[in-house]
């Protein structure tokens, strides 16, 4: 089948100004949206632009919004986006655009890597494993899986108008530390997060946990966050 | 504009063994890491099943049987004290991850729980074993999570999307020394020289030279080629490793935690056919056989759906909850790719090139070589990129992320200690002007080809001639086809003329590469009249232990014309132990 | 047209002074919200429900209710955290979409200036009320003096 594909282009080598550009493909209903991506810029337009790696929902490199929602571009297929009208597709919001769908990812790296986003522990560490239990390793199981591809950051309206926020992406990745029962470094995360730019922000809109690629209830671990700060001892 | 940086230590690459690396490194010396992607990016990321090693945390084991399984799945082609270091390290390599935070699954006492995996045995082959440490099936995405966080935490400096193209050596008494390497920034498109006294490559592999492959669209040699054009050597590119279950038509991996968690594979006519081809453990031989097998069935007509084109990987028999818990990546990409529900139906898989079990040769210390045995002084290599030879013939399942976690720690500790011996070399003039020149010349050519042509039928022909089976037709196929398409290639144009992300440059770079390492792979196949392990000639359809119990290893030479270039092949002998060449049956 | 309707943020994170002012502002939106369901039904119940309903409502029949130190503690109440719940829920929405520092100031100084005036006045007008205001009343409370 025939598929337009309207691009959000921008190159400010070329023109300050962005411009939606349409591109007609030939896709099956199967094909990623990432595969219609290429065949426009490998048979079109090579200059068309985007990241991408491992092409099934692993890597987090292609999050895009598509039809106006953050998706994978290699985990969207084509039969879902409805391919009888042109499918759009511009770079995710909320972070400074670098060339057509390509963002800088440094804000957002930035705020991951201001929530101390490892495991801390004190005293000496055991020989063998720290033990943990299966019901202690499944508290966090859900956050673990983040693949950190900014789908939820760039999809929160706070974030939007202030990048203060850390962005629910920031806070999962500290949920996965402050539920891990390894873990000691809980209270100064928390503390990170009780800022004035921390969890009490977010005005749980659900959009983030819309756009999780993983299927993280991003909003829920947000919850917990305050839970947890709530009652902290 | 050309800036310089200088560093102790340059790590190029920041998937598991770039960034294991780094974190030894980091903590010794003034390290740098440089990365074409997002360190998160990075393929590690994409492996599913498990990391094995002797824990015995769940039944007896030891270190010895784990080496004795990957010789043996090797092949026997496998450098057998590097699997012995291999396999001891396993065990803290693991328990070093599990510190570092990485959240195993448990068993009900609360250790690292342990599962089956192909290829890995009790007692030399009596029964599977259980082994493979994993986190349910994304072992490898906790594993770069974790490894990235501990980066963060010890603020290892990354250069982000920088894309390395040349490495800079020097002729220097006591051989050559690698003194730095050149790099491309993807988001400007300057050029940035970095000195260094050691640099570690690990780039990864190379599987886009196939068509139908589980590796990224960024894995494309990139290490292993600008090693190779600067004359060093490659070793034993022939094995490439084909890893049975892919999604059938995309290739997209499905782990071989799902037979090691009771799957079972099956043709059109239901049969559990590995029955016939691996008796004893079935289902769980090595991934050489096990692709063999299916192709075989495909073959002989008993492949299943409308092509007859593929077999099914049959999950329905195990239960919603195991399924939920230990394979949910895999299910999801069932549904999502072929809208396939695992729980009810049988999923249709085929085999995906997968991983190489060449590259670089090194040894134990992660050092280059030159030759069989001389390093290149200041020169590491780790992971995919490297060939030590810890996988032989064929790789085992969850031996790379091992290989990866040991190797990686290793070459970061060995270049650490090295740059603290070694001194700055002066850099040439102009250092960056080979790239410089590559780039101009790449970004200013009219040429009429198209990059994702010219890659598009290095694919086809790489897919339908140097695959699963082989022959000396085959290949020779293959080989003109490479030939015709490198002559091609000079005469490419890339769209795109900008600086800034300029990926239609990138893509016409990495092409150069495939074509380059593509074209080893088929000669040094050529050049094995024999069967062995993941290397599989129909016309020498048997192991020839007398002739080819070596590695292979070629090198790029200048023609006499000196235009050109050729490829001289010459062999190294295999490392022995305790173990004698057997004949392999599962 | 323009780059995209939302450009890029204003600033990105700095580590900052951290306090529990954030968390106790949204646990007393919760806790004053849960309240007020309680006060308000209440108050349009006995209002408007009981007896005549919305018939009855004049000047007699505010003056009796806030005879009574019930009534007036309830009404206080209900201002009292209506008024701070809207404000902080306006000022969050300041903090939100306010991207300016000198409109952030200006919004949020009318806002607190108007809710102060507002609490003050109503405050004031609970405690002093004077149901004999009018020399000519004819309510109970009045013409028994």
């Amino acid at each position: 089948m025939d598929v337009t594909v309207k691009i959000l282009r921008y190159n400010p080598e070329v023109s300050e100004d962005a411009s939606w550009e349409s591109y007609q493909v030939s896709a099956e209903p199967t094909d990623r949206v990432l595969d219609a991506l290429h065949k426009v810029k490998w048979d079109l337009d090579g200059s068309l632009t985007f990241r991408r790696s491992c092409a099934h929902g692993v890597c987090g490199s292609d999050a895009m919004r598509i039809n106006g929602k953050n998706r994978l571009a290699c985990k969207t297929l084509i039969k879902d986006v409805n391919p009888s009208q042109p499918i759009s597709v511009e770079p995710i919001k909320g972070l400074p655009v670098l060339k057509d769908l390509v963002v800088d990812m440094e804000p957002f790296f930035d705020a991951y890597r201001s929530v101390m986003p490892f495991l801390v522990t004190s005293g000496n560490e055991p020989t063998r494993e720290r033990l943990q239990s299966q019901t202690d390793r499944e508290r966090f199981d859900d956050t673990t899986k983040c693949i950190l591809c900014a789908a939820c950051t760039t999809s929160c309206p706070v974030y939007w108008t202030d990048g203060q926020y850390f962005g629910p992406q920031a806070i999962v990745g500290a949920h996965r530390f402050i539920f891990d029962s390894r873990d000691e470094g809980t209270d100064q995360r928390l503390e990170i997060l009780n800022d004035k730019e921390g969890v009490w922000r977010c005005r749980t809109t659900f959009n983030c946990t819309e756009a999780c690629p993983r299927g993280i209830e991003v909003t829920k671990a947000i919850q917990e966050v305050k839970r947890a700060l709530i009652f902290r001892r | 504009m050309v800036q310089t940086h200088k560093y102790d230590v340059v790590i190029v690459g920041a998937g598991g063994a770039g960034m294991r690396a780094a974190l030894e490194a980091g903590q010794r010396t003034r390290t740098a890491v440089l990365t074409k992607l997002y360190p998160t990016r990075s393929h590690t990321g994409a492996a599913q099943g498990g990391m094995c090693a002797a824990l015995a945390n769940v039944e007896e084991d030891n270190w010895e049987w784990h080496t004795f399984d990957t010789v043996k799945g090797g092949d026997y082609l496998v450098d057998q004290d590097a699997a012995e270091v291999m396999a001891k390290e396993a065990i803290d390599a693991v328990l070093d991850l599990e510190k570092m935070g990485l959240p195993f699954n448990r068993t009900e006492e609360g250790r690292i729980d342990q599962r089956r995996f192909g290829g890995h045995t009790r007692n030399h082959g009596e029964a599977a074993v259980r082994r493979s440490c994993f986190a349910a099936d994304r072992t490898g995405h906790m594993i770069l999570q974790t490894l990235y966080q501990q980066c963060i935490k010890h603020n290892v400096e990354f250069y982000n999307e920088f894309y390395v193209l040349d490495l800079l050596t020097k002729e220097t008494p006591g051989g050559t020394k690698a003194t730095g390497v050149v790099a491309y920034e993807l988001a400007t498109g300057e050029i940035h020289v970095f000195k260094a006294k050691a640099i570690i490559f690990a780039t990864g592999g190379f599987g886009k030279v196939f068509r139908t492959t589980s590796n990224a669209h960024t894995l494309t040699g990139d290490g292993m080629g600008i090693v190779w054009r600067k004359g060093l050597p490659l070793e034993d590119m022939e094995f490439f490793q084909f890893h049975p279950t892919g999604l059938a038509g995309l290739g997209v991996l499905l782990s071989e935690a799902a037979r090691g968690e009771g799957g079972i594979l099956r043709n059109s006519e239901n049969e559990r056919f590995m029955e016939r081809y691996a008796p004893t453990i079935k289902d769980l031989a090595p991934r050489d056989m096990v692709a063999r097998a299916m192709a075989n069935e495909v073959r002989e007509g008993r492949g299943a759906g409308p092509d007859k084109a593929y077999v099914y990987l049959d999950l329905t028999h195990l239960p919603k909850e195991q399924i939920d818990a230990k394979l949910p990546d895999i299910t999801e990409f069932a549904r999502t790719y072929l809208g396939v529900e695992p729980y009810t139906e049988m999923i249709p898989v085929f085999p995906t090139a997968h991983y190489a079990m060449g590259g670089i040769p090194t040894n134990i210390k992660g050092e280059a070589l030159r030759d069989n045995e001389t390093v290149v002084p200041g020169l590491y290599a780790a992971g995919e990129v490297a060939c030590v030879s810890v996988h032989g013939a064929n790789r085992l399942g969850t031996n790379s992320l091992l290989d990866i976690n040991v190797f990686g720690r290793r070459a970061g500790i060995y270049a650490a200690e090295y740059a603290a011996t070694a001194e700055f070399e002066e850099l040439p003039e102009a250092p960056e002007q080979l790239v410089v020149d590559q780039i101009e010349m790449l970004r200013d050519a009219g040429g009429s080809e198209r990059v994702a042509a010219i890659r598009a039928e290095l694919q086809a022909t790489m897919d339908i001639n140097a695959q699963v089976y082989r022959d000396e037709g085959s290949l020779k196929q293959a080989l003109s086809d490479i030939e015709g398409l490198q002559a091609r290639y000079v005469n490419i144009s890339v769209q795109d003329k900008g600086k800034r992300f300029n990926t239609d440059l990138l893509e016409a770079i990495e092409l150069g590469f495939l074509l380059d390492l593509a074209e080893v792979l088929v000669v040094s196949a050529l050049a094995r009249n024999e069967s062995r392990g993941g290397h599989y000639r129909e016309d020498y359809p048997h192991r020839d232990d007398v002739n080819f119990m070596r590695h292979t290893m070629a090198y790029r030479e200048k023609t006499e014309e000196g235009a050109g270039h050729r490829i001289r092949l010459d062999y190294k002998p295999v490392v022995q132990t305790r173990y004698e060449p057997m004949e392999r049956k599962y | 047209m323009s780059l995209t309707s939302i450009p890029k943020p204003r600033s990105t994170y700095k580590a900052g002074r951290s306090n529990n002012f954030e968390m106790n502002s949204w646990l007393f939106m919760r806790g004053s919200g849960l309240l007020l369901v309680v006060l308000v039904i209440g108050h349009l119940f006995v209002n408007l429900w009981q007896g005549d309903g919305i018939q009855q409502i004049d000047f007699a029949f505010v003056a009796g209710k806030w005879a009574s130190p019930f009534w007036q503690i309830w009404d206080l109440a209900m201002l009292w955290l209506a008024m701070l719940h809207g404000m902080n829920g306006l000022r969050t929405i300041i903090n939100d979409y306010a991207s300016r520092g000198g409109t952030k100031f200006t919004l949020k100084t009318l806002l607190y200036f108007a809710t102060f005036v507002t609490v003050v006045l109503g405050t004031l007008v609970i405690f002093t009320f004077d149901p004999c205001i009018d020399p000519a009343s004819t309510l109970e409370v009045c013409t028994n003096r």
